[in-house]
């Protein structure tokens, strides 16, 4: 099977891996996107279940698949473009704070499981608990909703409220 | 004694292939069980003696524990001591005894007490953990990988230990403490890709190790307690050779570590981190003019011509000055300063410098005896261009993307590789990061260099055909592996067809590891793979189309590799249930996103296997595993 990726000619600069922007994918012609980057706001890959469809079936029917992308391209966290990605972390109603570096996280999976490492008070365990974080305009806002890679670079600082 | 194991005179001695460092393990390296009391000469030798008519030489199964041991001890590489432990039970057991350096590629492959048991005379060990894949986010936290098993058994089984190196493992405050208080003689810590330590362990090693040489951290993550380790080497101490803590975050206290570097007349390796500024290292490098090895940390300061006046005096003074790294987000108005180093150097590694432009290749221009080269895609081809001309004893390059997930413009592209192969004959090794690729390059490029041992191509963009043509790739990787017959390390990637791995798989017959990514049509694609590749150690997939037969149709060639990582491919928990039965000395983990805590006893065997992790073991199934890995 042949597949059209609609990589424009060479000296077409701009059409290589426009990964960020949903306007952009919308706007080219007829092919569709590849992938959308890691982005966990919907309730199909919070949970994991979206690997009824999408995981077990990897042929390249690109395009009506939404797939995550994490790990590529293949550089090790040190070699990305460095940022301060240190993020101090507090619970309500536990006093210590910590520290968690996003960077070394690559999707909000990974994050919240290192976030129930961090705070295991068993007397939580189990009940519904929300991660906010501080943007980069000093508004509190629920984890989740935006790219990963984004939030990487907008977050500030994290709260774990309990609901 | 030299000349008689040379002339093998029985069927039973040494086999050809151990005087080649590529000869496969021997099978001898998984008797870990093994009881072997020394004096069992059991084995057939063969009458050594056939010196008829002169005094009898001993025959080669009485050659006494002392001759064998000694006569090991000039096969350095672990390989040919497997060969030799294969032989007989005799030297077998002067082998293990007298192994002195032990890899343990895979710290789940065997037990640690068994490892340390079964060679009590370790003095150097390295021991690797998560699998490779956990480099780029692939691996959950918290996965497993913990060295203080291994470091309790060492403590216990192994006390005149020298040297010890962790890679990808998670090494705690309480491990460094224990590595601190039980090696009276240690002298080599070299932590790579670790985590799950901080400065106060640091300070535990440098306090309490007495005969360190080396403190070399590389890429680790290192919590910051603020404790100040560096102060911790006693003022006596002064046997420190290298120095490299370019990974870590925080301050360092300048003036100790200054004093350090003065006393420490053997240094030869200094990496520092992104908190010592430009002037400082000036300093640094007036007290340590002897250095080989500098990694120069943070770089951007303002131009100020004294400072610049001040560097080059200070680099002027290093004559030994070989290799050069560091975070440069250099202002290019210093590059000059190191023009007097240039000629000297062999390595240079700009691959966290942001630097660009002219200025760069001109400074890379000058360094006529480079070999290794890692350098940023802001190079591109042009500089690239000029690399080939100048750099004529290039034996590594890698080319890193300064913007890998930007939706930039292609600063790179394949005409940069295609130069470089063309004009340094000596080049082997390449890692290169492009956006855009062409069979007509590859093949050219596979042409202009056979001696390729690794050759690791990451084309941006998944699934990027040959932008000329519109085809796949398949041509321009077969070429590859065909050309280059020592080939031992591939990275594939851009458009692939099942044909790509038919040529892999037929024409690989030296390959150690093989990359895969978004590539291959249908089971097939696996199946060459594995049905091929004589001496392929480590096969890591991710997001292709391979599914179950391939896997179960190959079960036995997975115990002849280290390791096989299947990501986002097409497998279902029932082959996986298959394998694990049909192959009893292979673990077989899967693993889920964190999150998702079914128990994987209760799922039917339709159910898709996001992550398969195989690897062959003696230990049996490793007790560690955290709630989202499962040992079918």
């Amino acid at each position: 099977m042949e597949l059209e990726l609609g990589l424009a000619p060479p000296n077409d600069a701009g059409s290589c891996g426009k990964r960020r922007s949903a306007e952009a994918f919308g706007v080219k012609k007829p092919t569709l996107p590849l992938f959308l980057r890691d982005d966990d706001d919907d309730g199909d890959h919070g949970n994991g279940e979206d690997d009824t469809g999408d995981a077990r079936d990897c042929e390249i029917s690109m395009g009506n698949k939404r797939k995550r992308l994490v790990g590529w391209p293949p550089v090790k966290s040190a070699h990305r473009p460095r940022s301060n990605s240190h993020v101090k972390v507090k619970m309500e109603g536990v006093p210590i704070g910590r520290k968690v570096d996003l960077s070394r996280h690559a999707s909000y999976h990974q994050l919240h499981h290192t976030l129930r490492l961090m705070f295991p008070s068993t007397s939580h365990h189990g009940d519904p608990y929300a991660v906010t974080y501080e943007d980069v305009d000093g508004d509190w806002v629920l984890v989740g909703d935006v790219p990963w890679e984004d939030f990487v670079r907008s977050a500030k600082r994290l709260k774990i409220l309990l609901v | 004694p030299a000349a008689s194991l040379s002339t093998p005179s029985s069927p039973d001695a040494l086999p050809a292939a151990a005087a080649s460092p590529r000869a496969p393990p021997a099978r001898a390296s998984r008797r870990v069980a093994s009881p072997g009391p020394a004096t069992a000469r059991a084995a057939p030798m063969g009458r050594g003696g056939a010196r008829d008519g002169a005094a009898a030489a001993p025959p080669w199964h009485s050659l006494p524990d002392e001759v064998l041991e000694h006569a090991f001890s000039f096969l350095p590489a672990a390989a040919d001591r497997g060969a030799a432990a294969a032989v007989c039970h005799g030297w077998l057991g002067a082998e293990r005894r007298s192994r002195r350096r032990l890899a343990v590629a895979n710290c789940y492959a065997a037990a640690p007490r068994d490892a340390v048991d079964r060679f009590p005379s370790v003095r150097a060990a390295e021991v690797k953990g998560k699998p490779h894949f956990a480099d780029f986010g692939l691996v959950p936290p918290a996965w497993g990988a913990e060295a203080a098993p291994w470091v309790a058994a060492a403590a216990d089984g192994w006390p005149l230990l020298e040297e010890l190196s962790f890679k990808r493992m998670v090494v705690t405050d309480e491990c460094l403490e224990m590595i601190a208080s039980s090696f009276r003689n240690f002298q080599v810590l070299r932590l790579v890709s670790c985590e799950g330590f901080s400065t106060a362990g640091l300070a535990a090693i440098t306090e309490g190790c007495r005969n360190l040489r080396e403190l070399d951290l590389q890429e680790n993550y290192i919590e910051d307690c603020s404790s100040h380790w560096l102060s911790y080497f006693p003022e006596s101490f002064t046997s420190l050779e290298t120095l490299n803590f370019s990974c870590l975050e925080g301050e360092v206290n300048f003036a100790v570590l200054e004093r350090l570097v003065s006393r420490c007349r053997n240094l030869k390796t200094l990496k520092l981190n992104n908190a010592i500024p430009l002037d400082k290292v000036a300093s640094l490098l007036r007290k340590a003019p002897q250095l080989v090895e500098l990694g120069t940390g943070k770089f951007s300061a303002e131009y100020h011509s004294d400072l610049f006046a001040k560097l080059e005096a200070a680099f002027a003074g290093c004559k030994s000055l070989r290799r050069l790294s560091g975070a440069w987000d250099a202002v290019p108005d210093y590059l000059p300063a190191f023009y007097c180093v240039c000629e000297g150097l062999t390595s240079l590694n700009l691959s966290y410098a942001t630097v660009r432009g002219p200025e760069l290749i001109k400074f890379i221009s000058r360094c006529k005896n480079l070999q290794q080269l890692w350098v940023m895609d802001l190079i591109e081809d042009h500089g690239l261009a000029v690399v080939a001309g100048s750099c004529s004893k290039l034996q590594e390059l890698r080319v890193f993307p300064s913007d890998p997930f930007g939706a930039g413009q292609v600063l790179l592209t394949e005409r940069g590789l295609v130069d470089v192969s063309a004009s340094c004959p000596m080049l082997e090794s390449v890692l290169y990061f492009c956006g855009q690729m062409t069979n007509e390059a590859l093949i050219t490029i596979a042409k202009n260099r056979p001696n390729f041992t690794c050759f690791r191509l990451c084309i941006l963009e998944p699934r990027t055909p040959d932008y000329v043509t519109r085809e796949s790739l398949d041509a321009g990787f077969s070429a590859i592996v065909e050309s280059c017959k020592g080939l031992r390390r591939l990275s594939v990637s851009g458009l692939l067809t099942d044909l790509v791995f038919k040529s892999i798989g037929a024409n690989g017959n030296c390959l150690e590891m093989l990359s895969i990514a978004f590539a291959g049509n249908s089971d097939l694609g696996l199946h060459y793979i594995l049905s091929g590749c004589k001496t392929l150690k480590k096969l890591e997939i991710r997001d292709c189309p391979f599914g179950n037969k391939p896997l179960l149709a190959n079960a036995a060639k997975l115990e002849t590799m280290r390791s096989l990582w299947m990501s986002s491919c097409s497998l279902t928990l029932g082959a996986c249930r298959q394998l694990a039965e049909k192959m009893p000395r292979l673990t077989v983990e899967i693993m889920n996103d964190p999150g998702r805590t079914c128990p994987v006893e209760s799922l039917p065997d339709d159910s898709p296997v996001e992550t398969l992790y195989v690897y062959r073991t003696i230990a049996g199934p490793r007790s560690d595993t955290p709630d989202y890995v499962q040992i079918v």
